[in-house]
């Protein structure tokens, strides 16, 4: 686990402006092509208040709307939801993905969306998507707030048939893990290059590291160290044990099995078995990940196991890595997926 | 005309008794129905979809046709049917003394039994899918036909033992249908790791069920491989017990067992668990799962999940006729609305 993490780590490297510690990873404004408009919203989420970190409340979300949305005021449009990665906010993930060109050459295309990116950076550089007292219910908030405000703010086609989820590697765990819990919001799904598909282990000597970190020092850390913090807090919180208010994995010299427990219910891989009915249920589920992509091999697995349990899906490996080709791809591949799966009324 | 005003009278009577088949049900009425459960169809190890159901109506329930009630679903425990539960409680007596006592409920007790005795109320492709058979099929189905206060406030659910562990799982799950739990010895608390021999064991079967067999044995962890690992692809059990060729157990088979504990899953059904006007849990102090009974009611309290534990002197089912009569009866007396 640590390995794949310096790899991913390594990989990500390339994007940040410096390599250095604690660095989110930034990118600078995307064009917005003539004929798009982006509004920047701030969503209230209810699902989000009383989180023991001090998450905001009020999140940003950049809504990128298509060329005929001010001129044709009668017509409703399919709404794409795009989930972001670990150490990087919304905007930034908007920035490096361009999704105003993405948006701009579908509707070239003929298949007009809104995209909407939503923020979920957290104390220790991501939310994982997941549902814990102490960084907030972030399923909840993009399956149920963002999805209820962007109905009520714009003219979406506000059912199933109309939504579709997707994201990039946290982000693409974020596609599996909201998509099987709430599987009647979103018709199709599709993750990119996921991560945090196995569950997460620990060898002593790790959970011993982990362990031992002031949190003055793990707000700072490395993006490996703070992607194990982040999924610490994410899936087995502890109210009562600040300042993480989460359980660590390691009690009385060993590596605590009810913390790993913990974890492992909430990998996407050990989820699909007791989903099989959340997953049959979408139109189309698709995933992907790049040939020299460290995730490559947890990425095969899931789509793999859905196999297994004869739940149709479209899987792709493709020339790149885990970042180099991401923001093509979602042009390319994944908003015409959602143009074949989603329905224009 | 004496004759005639019989013959009214006649008439009368008979439109009265067909509009009150049962002029006076004095006593509790259990109905033995079947429910079909598309959530189940088509499951890998042939149970059927058409369920047994006991339905228990109140005393009084045919008198008042404009009335309705709250329910109480009640899900049983691991290696036998229904009927077992319905015999050791003796519904009709229960439900008529809860009646007596003004808690006019309907009692209902879906059959949670499979291949391997016992379903855990889990969502599998071997087992079927009855997690969302009781959440959403059977409370449709009984809704549909009884005279239900179809509303959350006016559900409860209940088991014992496996249907412990289905009350707690299923609630975690589904606050938007049932407003009250109550918990008694429930089973499935902790995490259940398959060790080689079991899984030797279980991989050896050779999918015959001997339904004669004792408790115990290579059957419990089969069932429970089936609701939580499961394997289309492997027959005749459809399990995936997780032997490598190394004789570790596959860690992905472990994860799910984890992943599938009432522990393991609780973290992210906090929120859900708060909405829930009222929890119970209950153990036996010389039942050997009382400490998985605790440990959960810690969890719950670490997380500021409020709900009752009750340890009582007992064993795991010795006491659980006269609680259903003594404590989940009147627990869900004061806290579903009517």
């Amino acid at each position: 686990m640590l390995k794949k993490l310096a790899a991913l780590a390594a990989t990500f490297a390339v994007l940040a402006a410096t390599p250095a510690m604690a660095q989110n990873i930034t990118a600078p404004p995307a064009p917005v092509p003539a004929g798009i408009t982006v509004e920047t919203i701030k969503v209230h989420s209810p699902s989000l208040e009383g989180n023991l970190e001090g998450n905001s409340t009020e999140r940003e979300a950049l809504v990128v709307l298509p060329p005929s949305y001010g001129k044709d005021k009668k017509k409703r449009y399919r709404v794409v939801y795009y989930l972001h990665g670990f150490a990087i906010d919304g905007r930034n993930f908007y920035n490096f993905m361009k999704v105003p060109d993405a948006v701009n050459n579908s509707a070239k295309r003929g298949e007009e969306f809104i995209v909407v990116v939503p923020d979920t950076l957290t104390k220790l550089g991501g939310s994982m998507y997941s549902t814990s007292v102490t960084t907030g219910d972030f399923r909840a908030f993009v399956a149920k707030d963002l999805v209820a405000y962007v109905d009520s703010h714009y003219r979406t086609i506000a059912k199933r048939e109309g939504r579709g989820l997707a994201g990039h590697s946290m982000g693409g765990y974020g596609t599996w893990v909201i998509g099987m819990t709430y599987p009647q919001t979103f018709n199709a799904i599709y993750a990119q290059n996921a991560c945090c598909i196995s569950p997460r282990t620990e060898t002593e000597e790790s959970a011993k590291k982990l362990s031992s970190l002031p949190i003055e020092q793990g707000v700072k850390a490395d993006f490996g160290t703070r992607a194990g913090l982040s999924s610490i807090v994410a899936w087995s919180p502890n109210p009562q044990n600040p300042p993480y208010f989460a359980d660590f994995p390691y009690k009385g010299g060993k590596v605590d099995q009810l913390v790993i427990a913990k974890w492992a219910a909430n990998s996407p891989y050990a989820m699909v078995a007791s989903h099989v009915p959340a997953l049959k249920s979408f139109r189309a589920i698709g995933s992907d990940a790049g040939d020299k992509d460290g995730l490559l091999h947890d990425d095969t697995m899931i789509h793999e196991e859905l196999d297994r349990f004869g739940i149709a899906n479209q899987w792709a490996v493709y020339d790149g890595d885990h970042v180099n080709r991401i923001g093509q791809r979602f042009d390319e591949v994944v908003l015409p997926f959602m143009a074949k799966h989603l329905d224009k009324k | 005309m004496a004759r005639r005003l019989a013959v009214l009278a006649a008439l009368i009577l008979a439109t009265f008794a067909q509009i009150h088949p049962a002029a006076a049900q004095e006593k509790a009425r259990v109905d033995l129905v079947k429910v079909h459960s598309p959530a189940i169809a088509s499951n890998l190890e042939g149970n059927p979809a058409d369920r047994t159901v006991y339905v228990v109506t109140p005393p009084g329930y045919d008198q008042h046709p404009d009335k309705r009630y709250p329910v109480v679903y009640f899900l049983h425990g691991y290696f036998v049917e229904p009927k077992a539960y319905a015999e050791l409680f003796d519904l009709e007596a229960a439900l008529t003394g809860a009646g007596a006592a003004g808690n006019d409920v309907i009692f209902v007790m879906p059959d949670g039994f499979s291949k391997h005795r016992g379903s855990f109320y889990s969502n599998s492709p071997t087992t079927g899918n009855y997690e969302d058979f009781v959440a959403h099929d059977l409370v449709a189905w009984v809704d549909a036909h009884y005279r239900t206060l179809a509303r959350r406030e006016s559900r409860g659910l209940a088991g014992h033992s496996m249907g412990g562990y289905g009350a707690m799982r299923v609630g975690m799950k589904h606050p938007e249908v049932f407003s009250s739990l109550y918990v008694m010895s429930a089973g499935g608390g902790s995490v259940k790791l398959i060790t080689r021999e079991m899984a030797e064991r279980a991989q050896a079967d050779d999918g015959t069920v001997d339904l004669s067999a004792p408790v115990g044995g290579v059957q419990g962890d089969l069932a429970q491989l089936a609701a939580w690992s499961p394997d289309p692809q492997r027959p005749p059990n459809f399990i995936n017990a997780g032997l490598l060729a190394d004789g570790a157990i596959d860690p992905v088979v472990q994860a799910r067992m984890a992943a599938n504990s009432l522990i393991g899953m609780l973290p992210q059904h906090i929120r859900e668990l708060q909405q829930y006007e009222a929890i119970m849990l209950d153990v036996g102090d010389k039942d050997g799962l009382a400490t998985d009974s605790r440990a959960m009611s810690s969890e719950l309290t670490r997380f500021g999940v409020v709900h009752k534990l009750e340890i009582y002197d007992g064993g795991h089912g010795d006491k659980v006729k006269d609680r259903l009569r003594s404590a989940v009866l009147p627990f869900f007396a004061a806290h579903l609305d009517r």
